[in-house]
């Protein structure tokens, strides 16, 4: 056996790492597999005649239509900060990605409110139409829809715009030179070179869509996590919370092997010359204003006026004394928790990224779809799966931040491994293989020539799960040790019982914690530092 | 710091007791605190919805870290109990204290409080005449004027089980499917959003639990709004009651102290603080419930033992789901 047949061979010892951190993360997709197989057939046939056409459709349009409004706005807005200069565009630049920061179910929350019959905008909706006119319930696909948009472009906009700044920008001179309008230019040249980043954004996007829990349950739209998460609170068994679990995973493994399949017909590496900034075209008055205007609106919806609300509702409760103590736990909780799984994730996330990028074997592509598996699997059925290994198999670990450590990787692995992924896409095998020939080995060649090339989007991963981890609510409300409360429980725990005033200082500092961390992604081009 | 969190969890304090709760924090934690206060015994305290807790305590077995588990739905008691979790209690006077139908066979799990599952009505919008039985919402007349609570709530799945119990399931389902087409888009998570929108004027009548009708005539005295006592006509089935309950768990290895907790939440001081707090009626006959509420013995209710409630879950799941209502 030659030395790199074994390196990537089956038993090599990173295929071997690899394969037991696959079987860690699938650990939950069994135990769901299971429980629904061991299901009476008249579960089966009774949610296939009740539920799950209703299901199924409601979360294939909710992911179609939330998917083409975020790549729509996603894309404009990133097209208009690389290519415009306007005034502002530098403070647009960064504060378009501050939605990141809001929880799901917080912005849910602050919609409901808002588009309550007799609210806010019903009542500014009447006054210009008259007294009959009524504005859509958020308790609805729109409510849903809207929601989730506001809650997801900032992903496809990332993406999208470190793409854009990545475009060798001769094409797009070539482009302009033969006579290509802007529209043009977009359409036929910049588009499809940063098809990669867009697939790889719509994919964040979908299936966040499908896998969270909180937004859809306050809206109490009938999606798949949404009835899963019903049939977990108010029936004695989980068969058919798992049924409904197992049918979500293998219409997500279709998605991602599509995705996958995509992603493999279009892959560039960035050919030599150097990478110009392009400088941005300036703008006149007119123009100016209205790009102001579509930032302010998005930005608004999404950020300004949730926030806004936030801090009111903060302001009312520190006045009337009802601000609950302990703040400081609970802050460091949140942080201490997120921190570590992000952390541990990056360092078990690499060998299944490196190996499904530089050597995709059908094992090696295996264990990252193993890995994804539960980004899509519901959050409450995972946890609910660890739950039952810890206290039946190792009880004296059961109780720990460690289990929800676990939970934590097992949910948010895959949003990481997506970014690290597409980070050892881009460089050039070529280097690591001239490093090779010169004597280094793997791991040394790995450590020196690849990781600094791919420490960007290693950080930007880390970024992202640290997020998500501290926004994370069905397992942390599951597997908490007790008297262990995070952010996240007490929007939770407050928001639940209608106190909205008390569910907002945890709701707004979870938002400042995060900020930071958000910004972070913006400050530089992470992709290609 | 880290090693700390991540140590179990009864290594950390003095070993407190630990008390899993369906109940809400902000409704159960200041009654907690006078008992610490009056008898030194720590507790740590643990939210959640009362189905998943007791689905919970089963997957934990005993490596659960729980002494007690209190609750705001005597159908999940009882399926502790049924699943063996909960410990047959020994208490001098129970069975004056409290009535047969509020605890189980065994006493291992005691009835704390009693909450009607009520009409609430806005009085400037509808005839309190034209509705004699909770029957009466499934009357097309009703079409757009009817809040209802999601079928996820706790509280309609123990309704629809006493009325299904008392009426059959042909009724029930016929009355479900009624409401249902009446409600339209008016469906709540919330029992305070569905008296909100009754106060407000957006429908004229909602199903909720007695107290959410005077937690807001608190907050709002000038609110068009009182309940609907129905069912009460001699044969007709009377008020839906429910009741928060409590048990102590098999594997507790702190039984004394879990004990002393159920002796505190029923003494007449634990029965005047724990129902005031919510306006529920303390399950004590002998304790007065708050001058707001009309009398407990001004109204009947029906008479479903609430044990029953466990066994009834499944098959009132079946009918809530076959009748579309979500």
């Amino acid at each position: 056996m030659t030395a790199r047949s074994w390196r990537q061979g089956f038993f090599s010892p990173l295929s071997l790492f690899a394969l037991t951190i696959a079987c860690t993360l699938a650990f939950p997709l069994f135990y769901v597999g299971y429980s629904a197989f061991s299901a009476k057939g008249a579960v089966w046939q009774r949610l296939w005649s009740t539920r799950i056409p209703e299901l199924l459709f409601n979360t294939v349009t909710l992911a179609i239509g939330v998917g083409a409004t975020t790549l729509i706005i996603g894309v404009a807005l990133a097209w208009f900060v690389t290519r415009y200069d306007f005034w502002g565009r530098r403070v647009w630049e960064w504060a378009i990605v501050l939605p990141l920061a809001i929880p799901s179910y917080v912005l849910a929350y602050i919609y409901t409110y808002l588009l309550e019959t007799g609210g806010f905008i019903e009542q500014g909706w009447q006054w210009m139409m008259g007294a009959e006119a009524r504005i859509f319930s958020p308790y609805s696909f729109g409510g849903a829809w809207l929601v989730m948009t506001l809650n997801t472009f900032p992903y496809i906009y990332l993406l999208a715009r470190a793409a854009l700044q990545n475009v060798n920008l001769s094409f797009e001179e070539a482009a302009q030179a033969l006579g290509a309008t802007r529209w043009q230019t977009l359409t036929r040249v910049s588009l499809p070179l940063i098809r990669p980043s867009l697939v790889a954004g719509l994919f964040l996007v979908t299936l966040y869509v499908v896998s969270d829990f909180g937004a859809v349950s306050l809206l109490r739209f009938q999606t798949f996590t949404y009835a899963i998460y019903q049939q977990m609170t108010s029936r004695y068994d989980y068969a058919a919370a798992s049924i409904l679990s197992l049918l979500l995973v293998v219409f997500a493994f279709l998605f991602l092997i599509a995705e996958r399949w995509f992603r493999q017909r279009s892959r560039f590496f960035q050919t030599g010359g150097h990478i110009r900034m392009k400088s941005p075209k300036p703008c006149g008055m007119l123009p100016t204003l209205l790009l102001t205007a579509f930032m302010l609106m998005v930005f608004g919806a999404a950020f300004g006026i949730p926030v806004f609300l936030l801090i009111h509702w903060t302001w009312a409760a520190w006045n009337v004394g009802e601000m609950g103590s302990g703040f400081l736990s609970y802050i460091w909780n949140s942080a201490m928790l997120s921190g570590t799984a992000a952390s541990i994730a990056i360092v078990v996330g690499t060998p299944l990224a490196f190996l499904a990028s530089r050597y995709p074997t059908r094992f090696n592509l295996l264990y990252l779809q193993g890995a994804y598996t539960g980004y899509v699997l519901p959050g409450p059925v995972a946890a609910l799966a660890l739950l039952t290994l810890f206290t039946q198999n190792l009880p004296f670990l059961y109780g720990t931040a460690l289990v929800l450590i676990l939970a934590y990787l097992i949910h948010f692995l895959p949003a990481g491994l997506q970014a690290m992924e597409s980070a050892i896409q881009q460089v050039n095998p070529n280097i690591e293989e001239a490093a090779r020939s010169l004597g280094r080995h793997a791991l040394s060649s790995f450590w020196q020539v690849t990781f600094p090339l791919v420490r960007g989007g290693f950080i930007v991963a880390w970024i992202l799960m640290f997020l998500q981890a501290m926004k994370e609510l069905p397992a942390t409300l599951l597997l908490r040790p007790v008297g262990f409360d995070t952010l996240s429980v007490r929007i939770w725990l407050e928001a639940s019982e209608e106190l909205y005033q008390l569910a907002a200082p945890p709701a707004l500092l979870i938002i400042l914690i995060t900020l930071p961390v958000v910004l972070l992604l913006t400050k530089k081009n992470w992709q290609t530092t | 710091m880290l090693i700390l969190t991540l140590a179990p969890s009864s290594l950390l304090a003095a070993e407190p007791l630990v008390v899993y709760s369906g109940r809400a924090e902000r409704l159960i934690k200041p009654v907690l605190d006078v008992f610490t206060k009056e008898t030194n015994i720590p507790v740590q305290l643990l939210t959640g919805s009362s189905t998943q807790l007791v689905n919970r305590l089963e997957a934990e077995g005993p490596h659960t870290p729980a002494d007690v588990y209190l609750t705001n739905d005597a159908g999940t008691l009882e399926r502790a109990h049924e699943l063996r979790l909960l410990k047959p209690l020994q208490i001098e006077g129970i069975e004056q204290m409290v009535p047969q139908a509020f605890r189980a066979a065994d006493n291992s799990w005691i009835g704390l409080s009693g909450r009607v599952w009520i009409i609430v009505y806005n009085t400037s919008m509808i005839n309190p005449e034209q509705i004699t039985s909770i029957l009466d919402l499934a009357n097309p007349k009703w079409k757009g004027k009817l809040a209802i609570p999601n079928a996820g709530s706790e509280y309609l799945q123990a309704g629809v089980s006493v009325i299904s119990a008392v009426q059959g399931e042909t009724i029930t389902e016929a009355f479900l499917k009624g409401i249902r087409d009446n409600a339209e888009n008016s469906v709540y998570g919330q029992s305070s959003q569905i008296v909100d929108a009754v106060a407000k004027g957006k429908v004229g009548l909602g199903l909720v639990n007695h107290y959410y009708i005077y937690r807001y005539l608190a907050d709002h005295p000038k609110a068009p709004i009182a309940p609907l006592l129905t069912d009460q006509k001699k044969g007709e089935m009377g008020l839906i009651m429910n009741a928060t309950g409590i048990g102590v768990l098999t594997h507790t290895k702190r039984l004394k102290e879990a004990k002393s907790l159920v002796q505190f939440l029923i003494s007449r001081t634990g029965q005047q603080m724990f129902s005031e707090r919510n306006k529920e009626y303390p399950i004590r006959p002998t304790v007065k419930a708050d001058p707001a509420l009309p009398p407990r013995k001004s109204f009947r209710v029906a008479q479903v033992p609430l044990a029953r409630l466990a066994e009834l879950r499944e098959p009132t799941m079946l009918l809530i789901e076959r009748s579309g209502l979500r």
